[in-house]
This record gives structure tokens, C-alpha cells and sequence, in this order.
């Protein structure tokens, strides 16, 4: 078995309101579109999958917080109807997911072994969280690549930041080396938003585009530094200004998300691209890619020999009850052509 | 009269799936206890709030009529599953979205099948209404609220009952200490994490005991900054509200630990 890579990595924020825009089969809320950009973005995340062609997608989501350690999903198939309980207006999917249990388990094991409390979440009935579905639905609304889901430990909550990034950087390792030892071809999602504060009342009309903008000047500017350096390949610089940004702005980022991602990539220090920027009740949003394929530090799907087919995971179209039908599309949404 | 009996509980899931763990038993069986002197009290709607029921953009409450589904709780789901059946007594609910309106407060009713239910909510009426004999009217522990809007939330709520002419169950829905253990435990021998955080609970509980006027929430201000209390102790800041900002005294029914968090069942005088 050759050794297994990540090929890349994505900050793929979970608004669900991006979901609510796309008007999917599986949302039973409907639209008029909205937060067009940034469902535009993903459309590009959604093409590279595409080319890239791996095994299984990793996600870290801040919206299944775990005191006792940091989990794994550890069932192989997952489904039932997710309603957010924030945004119960805007969300409410019928979801149905394969999860790559074998590469869980090996993570959960390498973390445990690095000195984190890590556990196997084995219960059927459990209810996966909206921040995983909704990373995951915006990057592959096809749900045939299996996944791997993990917890937010409220450490950096419970702890403080610095201590609790450290243990994200355990995690980030532990999850690397699985990657490598059970030769998965694997990309890894970081589930959060930017700066996080955010208006407190919505729209009449949650899509009215209209009332979106920045929280305010400040977390604006803050967004755009953070971006600026991770365009410009100064992660380094990220990582130190993160504690900082998270004080300031309420970054998402707290949960762990990024610099687990980060760390299981090896902290490239090298220029991501943002595929798009956009506010989502005030909240700062960016969609951003690391292809390790284009600087040499993974291999193309072209040279890539699958111990597998491709997608051989899953069927192509979801098995959930609301059958088949297109995924690709942004909706009926303003100008919403690109596919 | 329209409050009839008040609760202060935890909403931890461990004592409910393992009661029969011997540093659980304790809490389960006071909670039955807690639950025998609320049917005595013969309410019309229990009126309860959750600490682990977390809203963000306004006050919610809850509105379906009737709600049932297994829950799996996001941490202790190895311990297995939670049933419920809920029966929500929607119009004191609407009432109550009016008046958090009323008293400045923005709000919604929420009605979506699948909406997500709180451990702690489904823990307290497993408890307290076994036989779902009581409508609930449940509110949402928003966390940009204060303890003093929840206060004023508490007291709107029993206005809006003595208005519809309910007799109210109030039960507020959280833990006492808010750290617990960040490593596997023997079950068996599951205890308050520290020697400090038992003597705040220990102390908080004795001003429960003693009763609470004016200067009630500066005590508790106390006890949630020295103890990391569960959500600012917001829970009681529900029970003191509803009860018009004062009580006599309260009976300890059981205190221990859940996972090394403090853990109380305490019945108000009322
Ligand atoms: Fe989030």
C-alpha cells in the first residue's frame, strides 16, 4: 500500500444559510438564493474535489462540542434530519453519510497514543451535528466520498486558546499519520467562520442581501489581515496573530478547526487561494484552498493508484428519501449561472 | 396562587441512564423525590428553563404541541439513548413570545419537527413527569442573556401564567460547578473535581437553604464567577425571578457529583 497524503485542505465555513441559498433537495426550507459568493466559492471547491479525486473527506466541526476529549464518528452509516437550533428557519436537511471508520479509528488510536483523551462515538442514533453536514454538503452535495468527522474539544473554552491549539496540533499529527499509514488519499475541511460576531436580530427575509454586510469596521479589517497573509504564504504570522484574533474578533477558529488542518497538512508555509469572502449576519466568511498537489507536496489523481476506484465508497446519488435529483446548481438564485 | 412549587435540577443525563451508579443513585432518587412533591403541588404546566437548551439571536420557546424522538446526547451517548415525549402547553409559550416582547427582550416561538431538544429538558421531565401527566412551557437559555434578564424573563413568565390562570411548576435546569473531569473515570468513584469547587457549591447551597431577597443574585454572582458555575447559574436567576425576587429558604434534597461537575436537586419553599 503506498503511503497515504492529504492533497488538500479547505476552510470551508458551515453558515447554513449557504445551504438555505442553494435550495438543495434536502433542505425543506426554500429560498430565493443569497450569499451568492460564497456559494460560488464552494462551486470551486466542488470542482477541485472533483480533480483531485480522494478517498475521504476529514472535517472538524465546532458544533459538536465534546468536554470529555476529542471524538470520532465511529459508525459506518449515518442518517436522519438535522435541524439547527439557531437557524431552525433556515435548516433542516435529510442527511445520509458514509463515514471511513478504519481511518477514524486509526486517528482516534495515534491521538490517544500522543497523549489526548480520544474516543470512538459507536451509538447508531446519533445525530450528527449541523456544522459537519453543512461543510460537507457545500463541498460534495453528492455525499458518495466517505467522511471522517470530528469533535471540538472545548478546551481552548475550558483552557485557554494557546493550550488548547496545542492540543489541536496533537490532533492534526494524529490524523496525518493515519492518513499515511492506511494509504487514504484525503482532504481535510477546517468547518468555521472568521471573525464571529454577528448581528442579533435577522431579516425579515434571511436573504435579503440588502442587510448584509460586516459586523463593523474593525472585524472587517481584521479578516482581510488574516486573509492577506494567508494568500501571501505567511502562515506562521497567522498562527501567531491567532490567539489575537480570536480575542478580538470571537474567530471561530477558537474551536480548533484551523489549526488542526493546518497541522495535519505539516504547516505548509505556502500561499493558500481564496476562493471567496463574504459576510453571513455579519460574520466573516472565507473559502480558502491549499491544492498540496500544485507545489509538489502530493500527487495528482493523475498519478495517484488508487487502492480503490474513485467514489467506489458510495453510490452516486444520495440514498435518502428525497431520492436523486441535481446537486450542482446554486439555486434560484440572482444570476446564479455558474455550474 | 399561581406558582405552586419550584425546582432547581441538573440537567446532566448520568444519573437518569446509570442510576444505579452509587454516586448517582443519590440524585436519582431525589429527583423522584423532587417529582413526587411537584405532582403533590397539583400544577396546570411545569415552567421550566435549560441551561443545555442554547439559543443565540433571541429568547425561544418552545412551541409544537407535541414532541417525541430519541435523543443521543453529543457527549454521553455510550450511556444510551433518551426517549421523550413532551406535550407543550403552546399558549401560555405564545404568551410568553408576547411578553419577552413586553419587557424589551426580541423572541420567537419555535414549531419544527426534528427541532433538536436539550439533554437537560428530556433529564428533568424524565424525572418530573414521568407519565408526561404536565404540559411544559419551555424557554431557551439565550447566551447573550444576563443573569438579570433572565430574572425579569422568570418573572414575565409567571405573569403571563397568573394571567391565563395557570397553576406553574417552575423548574430551572442546570448543574452547580461547571468543570469536570478532562480524563476517563472509574464511575464508581466520581466526586466534585476540587476540594474548592465542593466548598462553593457547599456554601451556595447553604444560601439556598437560608433564602434569598434583594441581594440574592450578588450571591450568586459569587458562586458563578468562583465555581465556573453552568452558564452564569442562569437557571436560578429563572427560579428567583418567578418566585418575585424573593424566597425563605429551599430543602436540599441531594448534592453530589456528575462527572465531577456539581450536581444539586433543591426544592424552593414556596
Ligand atoms: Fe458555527
Amino acid at each position: 500500500m503506498p503511503k497515504g497524503e492529504i492533497v488538500a485542505g479547505f476552510i470551508a465555513p458551515h453558515p447554513p444559510h449557504l445551504v438555505y441559498g442553494e435550495n438543495p433537495p434536502q433542505n425543506e426550507p426554500k429560498s430565493q438564493g443569497g450569499w451568492e459568493q460564497l456559494r460560488w466559492a464552494y462551486e470551486k471547491v466542488r470542482a477541485k474535489i472533483d480533480e483531485l479525486q480522494p478517498d475521504v473527506i476529514l472535517v472538524h466541526s465546532p458544533h459538536w462540542i465534546t468536554q470529555l476529549g476529542h471524538h470520532f464518528l465511529g459508525i459506518e452509516h449515518l442518517a436522519g434530519k438535522s435541524v439547527d437550533p439557531i437557524f431552525p428557519n433556515l435548516f433542516r436537511y435529510t442527511y445520509d453519510m458514509n463515514v471511513d471508520v478504519e481511518l477514524a479509528e486509526a486517528a482516534c488510536q495515534n491521538a490517544k497514543d500522543l497523549g489526548l483523551v480520544s474516543k470512538m462515538m459507536r451509538n447508531p442514533k446519533f445525530r450528527v451535528d449541523y456544522g459537519t453536514i453543512t461543510s460537507l454538503h457545500l463541498a460534495r452535495p453528492q455525499w458518495d466520498i466517505p467522511v471522517v468527522g470530528l469533535s471540538a474539544n472545548n478546551s481552548p473554552y475550558y483552557l485557554t486558546t494557546e493550550e488548547g491549539f496545542e492540543e489541536m496540533d496533537r490532533l492534526g499529527k494524529a490524523t496525518r499519520k493515519a492518513i499515511e499509514d492506511l494509504g487514504r488519499r484525503a482532504v481535510v475541511l477546517c468547518s468555521a467562520t472568521m471573525s464571529h460576531r454577528h448581528f442579533q436580530e435577522e431579516p425579515d427575509v434571511p436573504e435579503d442581501m440588502s442587510q448584509e454586510h460586516p459586523y463593523s469596521m474593525e472585524m472587517y479589517q481584521w479578516d482581510m489581515k488574516l486573509i492577506d497573509l494567508m494568500r501571501r504564504g505567511e502562515m506562521q504570522k497567522v498562527h501567531d496573530l491567532l490567539p489575537q484574533f480570536v480575542e478580538i474578533a470571537f474567530a471561530e477558529f477558537k474551536a480548533g478547526s484551523f489549526t488542526w488542518m493546518c497541522s495535519a497538512m505539516g504547516y505548509p508555509e505556502l500561499p493558500g487561494e481564496l476562493l471567496g469572502f463574504g459576510n453571513v449576519i455579519g460574520t466573516g466568511n472565507a473559502v480558502f484552498e491549499w491544492d498540496l498537489t500544485k507545489f509538489g507536496l502530493a500527487t495528482p489523481a493523475s498519478e495517484w493508484k488508487h487502492s480503490r476506484p474513485f467514489n467506489a465508497g458510495r453510490p452516486s446519488a444520495p440514498s435518502s428519501p428525497l431520492g436523486g435529483g441535481s446537486f450542482g446548481g446554486a439555486g434560484p438564485s440572482i444570476g446564479a449561472t455558474a455550474r | 396562587m399561581t406558582v405552586v412549587s419550584a425546582f432547581l435540577v441538573p440537567g446532566s443525563p448520568l444519573p437518569l441512564l446509570r442510576s444505579e451508579n452509587p454516586p448517582w443513585s443519590g440524585i436519582a432518587s431525589a429527583y423522584r423525590t423532587a417529582g413526587r412533591a411537584l405532582a403533590a403541588s397539583r400544577p396546570d404546566t411545569i415552567l421550566l428553563y435549560s441551561t443545555q437548551w442554547m439559543a443565540v439571536l433571541d429568547e425561544l420557546w418552545q412551541a409544537r404541541p407535541h414532541l417525541a424522538d430519541t435523543h443521543v446526547d453529543e457527549n454521553w451517548y455510550e450511556y444510551g439513548d433518551l426517549e421523550y415525549d413532551l406535550n407543550i402547553d403552546v399558549e401560555l409559550a405564545q404568551a410568553c413570545v408576547a411578553g419577552s416582547k413586553e419587557i424589551g427582550i426580541s423572541s420567537k416561538a419555535i414549531d419544527y419537527d426534528k427541532f433538536p431538544i436539550d439533554t437537560g429538558t428530556i433529564v428533568a421531565d424524565k424525572f418530573l413527569n414521568p407519565s408526561s401527566r404536565y404540559p411544559l412551557t419551555i424557554a431557551a437559555n439565550n447566551l447573550y442573556h444576563s443573569f438579570d434578564d433572565t430574572i425579569r424573563l422568570g418573572e414575565m413568565a409567571v405573569q403571563k401564567a397568573t394571567d391565563l390562570g395557570r397553576r406553574v411548576a417552575i423548574v430551572g435546569v442546570g448543574g452547580l460547578s461547571g468543570s469536570i473531569f478532562r480524563h476517563e473515570i472509574d464511575i464508581r468513584s466520581d466526586g466534585i473535581v476540587s476540594a474548592e469547587d465542593d466548598a462553593w457549591n457547599r456554601q451556595m447551597l447553604s444560601s439556598l437553604e437560608a433564602g434569598g431577597d434583594a441581594s440574592f443574585p450578588e450571591v450568586c454572582d459569587e458562586f458563578a464567577k468562583g465555581a465556573k458555575a453552568d452558564m452564569g447559574f442562569k437557571h436560578c436567576a429563572w427560579i428567583y425571578g418567578a418566585l418575585g425576587r424573593k424566597f425563605s429558604g429551599a430543602r436540599v434534597h441531594e448534592y453530589g457529583a456528575t462527572y465531577g461537575s456539581g450536581a444539586a436537586v433543591v426544592e424552593f419553599k414556596v
